[in-house]
């Protein structure tokens, strides 16, 4: 038992810190996705050329909390054949995986919740752990069509994990170490990661992507699509928590450690000085990768399912594969420098980069060609 | 907190769940449950592997080494006994054990 | 802590045997494995714990689930729920059951635990140095299980096609 502050009961104390986890985790954690409601709305907003939200509290900041209101005085509907206990549980299995991913997130050096050995092992487990609320939702509502889209939405999760997994794998391969907190404090300059690894970075960033059911890969909660999927039965604050909540929650912690492993996280000009100014700086890298995510959804089209899958299946996994043999390879060459990884990593993203299109472009050649000339109008001038 | 609680107690644990899941095994007809029961025997054997590893103080982890192997012997197991439970199933639609005896006589 | 995580365990396990409804038991499997994983944190050894709730609860559980969504039958009289040989079989498994479980309350360890945590490098120095054939073998059967799983549900499409038809891009071949 820990002695608490001021000589308080032990026992005491540590109620006391149940009761502080659990206030900063509903205004920290449930604020924060809230704000990004508002972010994500102002964001598109923004990119469609309208307002968005201004009516409720000043520049509509409100708005949020209002939906929120909202949403919890709803009426709890629930159909009668749905599988009670399943259905009333599984909007806790999907929120509580990524509560429980925070512990570990480091925000400046004195502040991680636990500064675990197995930091990135572990947040990896918890996504894994989603999914099988995920699949529950959709068995609990009795829908053919919730069915059939948690099963989609699942089988969509579980193919992602991999290029993720890898993708962490080889950035682990470079950094030797698992603990968010020590990989945060081997890129202390401005050099970061992103400078060697760059093709880890945009895999992971494409897992992550399709990982937290964001457009491009939001098939399974489009609202145009299969009644919104594994979502359809559920509604109030459930939806809320399941979709909304979770969905922001799960961004949050993968921006999290896209800043974490590949810019440096906590780290930015006054930190070794003030070491609370790191909060500032996760905070703001974290932001940016969540506005890129943002914009991304405000831009891209949505993949069909058996593009999305075949994409990873045939697209992310060889070349996260590609990279974790060659990353790995060149380390065992060349034990002391990291520099003939980086211009191996860059070789590959630039032939990523360059070589999709140009796939993509004989492919449609060869459509074309299978169909005949008269089937489809000539091809414009650059494809 | 680790020492205080004895390995014995751990091996008992393992050996009550692993026989929790052979009388599984034995007793139900359902094809999946059965399965759901192989796993639960295999995990009782992971847990005696790890009591005994880290309890002897075996420095390179050798229990926790077999438990990984069988974490992917498990997964192995649990795909190809689906795909053989939904290959059956699609031949009669039924994975009652007891009905499955096409090849007997 | 122990106490709670066995009494979780084993009636967890009982309900995967005695459950009524076979979704009740999925998920009391999957709440056994969570124990279980409890269990590897309360013996220290972390990784362990991390890649047991990744590959059983975030896998297998979903794998399991899928089985038994495809794999819909009749509600039927609880009874019905247990093979012929029942009696025989519990009491067998209890017969052998209790002179194991009594034997394995005599284990003592040998007074040198290891400090919880930290078991990460020596599991994987252990894996790839000293048993690097079994990885690669493991790594063969998981590749066989793959095309064992997915040849064993694949569906044949059928073709029929009178020679020297024009090629129709409508047409269902087999799976490219």
């Amino acid at each position: 038992m820990v002695e608490g502050p001021f000589g308080i009961d032990p026992v005491l104390w540590a109620v006391l810190r149940l009761a502080i986890a659990i206030v900063l985790v509903i205004a920290l954690i449930m604020n924060g996705a809230l704000l990004l409601i508002y972010l994500e709305r102002k964001m598109q907003a923004v990119m469609q050329d309208r307002i968005g939200p201004y009516h409720v509290g000043p520049f509509g900041l409100l708005q949020t909390f209002a939906d929120a209101i909202k949403l919890i005085a709803k009426e709890d509907v629930r159909a009668s054949q749905t599988d009670a206990t399943f259905f009333i549980a599984a909007p806790a299995l999907v929120f509580s995986p990524m509560l429980a991913a925070f512990v570990v997130v480091p925000f400046a050096p004195p502040i991680v919740g636990a500064d675990l050995s197995i930091g990135l092992l572990y947040l990896t487990t918890l996504g894994a752990m989603g999914v099988l609320g995920i699949v529950i939702a959709g068995w609990a509502s009795n829908n053919k069509y919730a069915l059939m889209g948690g099963l989609r939405s699942a089988g969509q999760l579980i193919s992602y994990e991999i290029p993720q997994i890898l993708s962490l794998v080889t950035a682990v391969l470079v950094l030797g170490t698992l603990s968010m907190v020590e990989i945060t404090e081997l890129q202390p300059g401005p050099i970061t990661n992103i400078f060697v690894l760059p093709l880890a970075f945009v895999t992971f960033f494409m897992a992550a992507l399709a990982e937290t059911n964001r457009t491009p890969f939001d098939l399974p909660e489009a609202e145009s699509e299969l009644v919104a999927g594994y979502l359809t039965e559920y509604s109030g604050m459930r939806w809320g928590t399941m979709l909304a909540l979770t969905e922001y929650g799960n961004v949050t912690i993968v921006c999290a450690i896209m800043t974490t492993l590949w810019f440096g996280g906590w780290n930015g000009p006054g930190v070794e000085a003030f070491p609370i100014l790191g909060i500032l700086w996760f905070t703001l890298k974290t932001y940016a990768f969540i506005l890129v995510f943002m914009w991304i959804r405000a831009t891209l089209p949505r993949l069909r399912i058996d593009q999305l899958m075949s994409f990873c299946w045939k697209g992310l996994i060889p070349l996260t594969l590609l990279n974790l043999g060659v990353t790995a390879a060149l380390l065992l060459a060349f034990p002391d420098t990291l520099v003939p990884v980086a211009i191996a990593n860059w070789l590959l993203l630039g032939a990523f980069a360059l070589g999709l299109p140009a796939l993509q472009r004989r492919r449609l050649r060869r459509i074309r060609a299978r169909l005949g000339a008269g089937a489809m109008p000539a091809p414009r001038s650059a494809s | 907190m680790t020492s205080a609680v004895p390995l014995g107690a751990f091996i008992a644990v393992s050996a009550l769940l692993f026989f929790i899941g052979l009388g599984g095994v034995l007793v139900r007809r359902n094809a999946v449950v059965i399965l759901m029961c192989v796993e639960l025997m295999l995990n009782a054997a992971n847990l005696a592997f790890v009591a005994f590893s880290r309890r002897f103080g075996l420095v390179d982890e050798r229990g926790s080494v077999f438990v990984v192997f069988v974490f992917v012997v498990a997964a192995a197991e649990v795909a190809v006994g689906l795909a053989i439970i939904l290959a059956a199933y699609r031949n009669r639609p039924t994975v009652d054990v007891d009905e499955i005896q096409r090849m007997k006589g | 802590m122990f106490g709670l995580l066995t009494v979780s365990i084993l009636g967890a396990g009982l309900a995967v045997v005695l459950a009524p409804r076979i979704t009740t038991s999925a998920l009391a499997m999957a709440f056994a494995f969570l124990n279980v994983a409890g269990m590897f944190v309360l013996l220290g050894a972390e990784t362990v714990a991390a890649f047991q709730v990744l590959i059983y609860v975030g896998a297998i559980t979903v794998l399991i689930l899928y089985g038994v969504m495809f794999t819909p039958q009749q509600p039927r009289a609880y009874g019905l729920f247990f093979q012929g040989q029942t009696p025989w079989g519990a009491l067998l498994a209890a017969l052998v059951a209790l002179p194991v479980v009594i034997v394995a309350f005599t284990f003592v360890d040998a007074g040198v635990a290891l400090e919880p945590g930290n078991d990460l490098r020596p599991l994987g120095t252990s894996v790839f140095r000293d048993f690097a054939f079994p990885f690669e073998v493991a790594s063969l059967l998981l590749l066989a299980a793959m095309i064992g799983a997915i040849a064993l549900v694949r569906r044949e499409r059928e073709i029929e096609e009178p020679p020297g038809a024009p090629h129709d891009p409508q047409r269902r071949g087999p799976r490219r």
